[in-house]
């Protein structure tokens, strides 16, 4: 799909291997608000990576943004090194649970089922492919007992293993998960992990948002994060002290209080 | 004037009537389809919770049907329904550009928009030339007599074009509305679909103005839908129901109004919340009925256990189970244990035996097995809930009744022979 391309390409990447996820010098902001600031990431593939940070540090916007769900001021994002409308049949997002209404009347099988619909387009009806494919995702997730449930019968955990086969539905090879031990119990915890490692050892690349600083060992990789990058790198360089401290400080660096000044002079 | 039911006659003939006379018919044809497409649609509007949009686009299409108006000069529907769609889709557009561009929320962006649309509107009808006749009342309140045979045929059309769309277009617009920002990731057109939605429900309720009119057209859209989404766990199956519903509404609306004498938009509303109060009561997961009757059961199921245990209790004591004692045991009322008497009795599980009754094998067999759960239950009370000796009675009381976990509890505790009071605790029953 890279071999043969008409349009330049802005980032030069060395064209045997883009990383799965570029984030380069990325700005958001919210009603005038930053709310990232100048983010550079890169992660390989076959990565597990956690991003952590306070309440409005930028995380679940940073994924919106590698996703192209929003505008964003200046800077790319690029998923083996093609912008996101290249690539969305590569890229699965779980979003947070509370982002739909449980009540909403349909199965555990439809909402698994849903993650075809990307391949399908507008027009065409699942297939017996599409079927099997959903039913794999369930049992991988350890839901098949309950496909014919209406999904307001799911405890919290139960929810976040629905949206997690929904995304493996989509057999991506780079996933965006967006808080997904939040409800969770400690052993449905315990099983996530287990899915992600084995997702990472079959290549593929996970970006995860996290609250919980409890399991930060898990990850390969960790973006402390606080609308700028605090840090990032292998998780046991990385979660020290001070780094969390300074993530999690709130105080304002110098660099965040000259943006100010100068944003307030014009 | 309404009618007494004295006044109402109860000939078929006459309440057939709205569907023999073919004037009749064609508002009432028409009136089925509106109902049944409103109903349809609806189903996205209340999932997407946007009732307050289908409000805003049936007084929104106002301005545009009087420029409409103006531009060619008659009521002919065609025009008239171009006008109402480009009003809808503006109406849409603005709103988003409201809520997008302020710190206005969307539903206080919705307000600002239909409400200002509204009015100019009755501006430009009030400035109309001398001479035309522009009938608000009927746009307002519609009035389903005046539907002519092009109405229906257009109706006819819209129907099966919104049908068709939504059937077409079933799986990307069942996950646009679960989950749009999602269906966004994997590159469906959320915008588009928001539109295409927003242009066949103005056009379905611009058809749908002269059967109810702008004020009332919204419940169509929004009521039958909230019915069958009281009712159903699939998506499919509350497409079909708001239809059916909606329909229903229209049909029954229609001849109400005739049989006794009233406004049919007005009626078909009724009809379709009478609908929709049944459906909040008989729903049988949420619905107060069912709740109500499983709340009953559950209460009459826990007497029944109780007086089992009053006749083991008895019998124990070598006193005779006669309906007074069970009572003054099971601490329940002497007429409601005999109704519970006549029921054990016929489930075999209780038998006639001197001045009172006697528990049978089976009966025998549950007594034990509430027994055993009552000691177990005092025992983990005990035990792993730190309750005191003296308090664990009363809580088993109530717990006994989940002698389902009893097993459970038995191997949490690592079977215990006897509870905290020292009494034996009765062995797993034998399968």
């Amino acid at each position: 799909m890279t071999t043969t391309r008409t349009q330049p390409r802005v980032v030069p990447p060395v064209a045997t291997a883009s990383p799965a996820i570029a984030v380069h010098n990325l700005t958001v902001s919210y009603l005038e608000r930053p709310v990232l600031r100048s983010v550079t990431m890169e992660v390989e593939r076959g990565q597990l990576v956690g991003i952590i940070g306070p309440n409005g540090a930028g995380k679940s916007t940073l994924l919106k943004a590698v996703l192209g769900l929003i505008d964003i001021d200046s800077g790319m994002a690029r998923i083996y090194g093609e912008p996101i409308s290249q690539a969305r049949n590569r890229v699965a997002y779980v979003p947070q649970t509370s982002a739909v209404d449980w009540d909403f009347p349909v199965t555990v099988r439809d909402v698994v089922l849903m993650g075809r619909y990307g391949r399908l387009g507008w027009v065409r009806r699942p297939s017996r492919a599409d079927r099997t494919a959903t039913s794999e995702s369930l049992e991988r997730v350890g839901m098949t007992d309950f496909a014919d449930r209406h999904i307001r019968q799911l405890s919290g955990g139960q929810q976040q293993r629905v949206f997690l086969a929904r995304a493996l539905c989509q057999q991506a090879d780079v996933m965006l998960l967006d808080e997904p031990f939040a409800g969770v119990d400690a052993a449905t915890e315990r099983a996530i992990f287990d899915l992600f490692h084995k997702l990472t050892a079959e290549r593929c690349t996970l970006l995860v948002v996290n609250h919980d600083l409890g399991v930060l060992e898990k990850f390969d990789r960790l973006l402390l994060l606080n609308q700028r990058v605090i840090a990032y790198g292998p998780a046991h360089e990385v979660a020290t002290e001070a780094n969390i401290q300074r993530t999690y400080g709130g105080r304002l660096s110098l660099l965040d209080r000259a943006e100010n000044a100068l944003r307030e002079a014009t | 004037m309404i009618v007494t039911l004295a006044q109402i006659d109860f000939r078929p003939e006459f309440w057939l009537y709205p569907l023999t006379d073919q004037h009749m018919l064609m508002g009432t044809l028409t009136s089925v389809l509106v109902g049944m497409t409103c109903g349809v649609l609806g189903c996205f509007v209340v999932l997407r919770r946007m009732a307050l949009i289908g409000d805003a686009l049936s007084h929104a299409v106002l301005p545009g049907v009087v420029i409409a108006f103006l531009v060619t000069k008659d009521t002919g529907i065609v025009g008239l329904l171009f006008g109402a769609l480009l009003a809808g889709l503006a109406t849409a557009v603005l709103i988003n550009l409201v809520s997008h561009h302020s710190r206005t929320k969307e539903d206080s962006a919705i307000g600002i928009v239909f409400t200002a649309l509204f009015a100019l509107g009755l501006v430009l009808i009030s400035n109309l030339p001398r001479g035309t006749h522009f009938d608000l009342k009927c746009f307002v309140f519609g009035i389903p007599e005046a539907v002519g045979l092009s109405d229906l045929i257009l109706m006819a059309v819209i129907s099966m074009i919104v049908l068709t769309t939504v059937a077409m277009l079933y799986h990307p617009m069942k996950l646009i509305s679960f989950d749009p920002v999602v269906a966004a990731a994997m590159g469906l057109p959320v915008l588009a679909s928001h539109y295409l939605l927003m242009g066949m429900i103005s056009a379905t309720v611009v058809a749908g103005l002269k059967t109810t009119g702008v004020v009332l057209v919204v419940a169509m859209v929004i009521t039958p839908a909230s019915a069958a989404y009281q009712l159903c766990n699939r998506f499919s199956s509350m497409l079909v129901l708001a239809g059916v519903f909606g329909a229903l509404s229209a049909l029954v609306g229609m001849v109400l109004a005739y049989v006794v004498n009233v406004p049919s938009g007005p009626s078909m509303v009724l009809v379709a919340t009478a609908i929709f109060g049944m459906a909040m009561l008989l729903s049988p997961k949420h619905g107060v009925v069912f709740r109500r009757i499983r709340r009953w059961r559950h209460r009459q199921h826990i007497e029944e256990e109780d007086v089992i245990k009053a006749i083991h209790k008895l019998a124990e004591e070598r006193i005779d189970a006669a309906p007074a004692a069970i009572a003054g045991q099971s601490r329940l009322a002497v007429e409601r244990v005999l109704r519970v008497l006549r029921g054990l009795r016929h489930n075999r599980l209780i038998a006639n035996s001197g001045d009172g009754v006697a528990l049978t094998e089976s009966g025998e067999r549950r007594a034990i097995e509430l027994v055993r759960a009552h000691r177990l239950w005092e025992s983990y009370l005990a035990d792993r809930a730190n309750v005191p000796a003296a308090d664990v009675h009363e809580q088993a009381e109530v717990l006994e009744h989940a002698h389902e976990l009893a097993d459970e509890v038995d191997e949490t505790l690592g079977h215990p022979g006897v509870d905290p009071h020292g009494t034996p605790i009765p062995a797993q029953k034998q399968p």
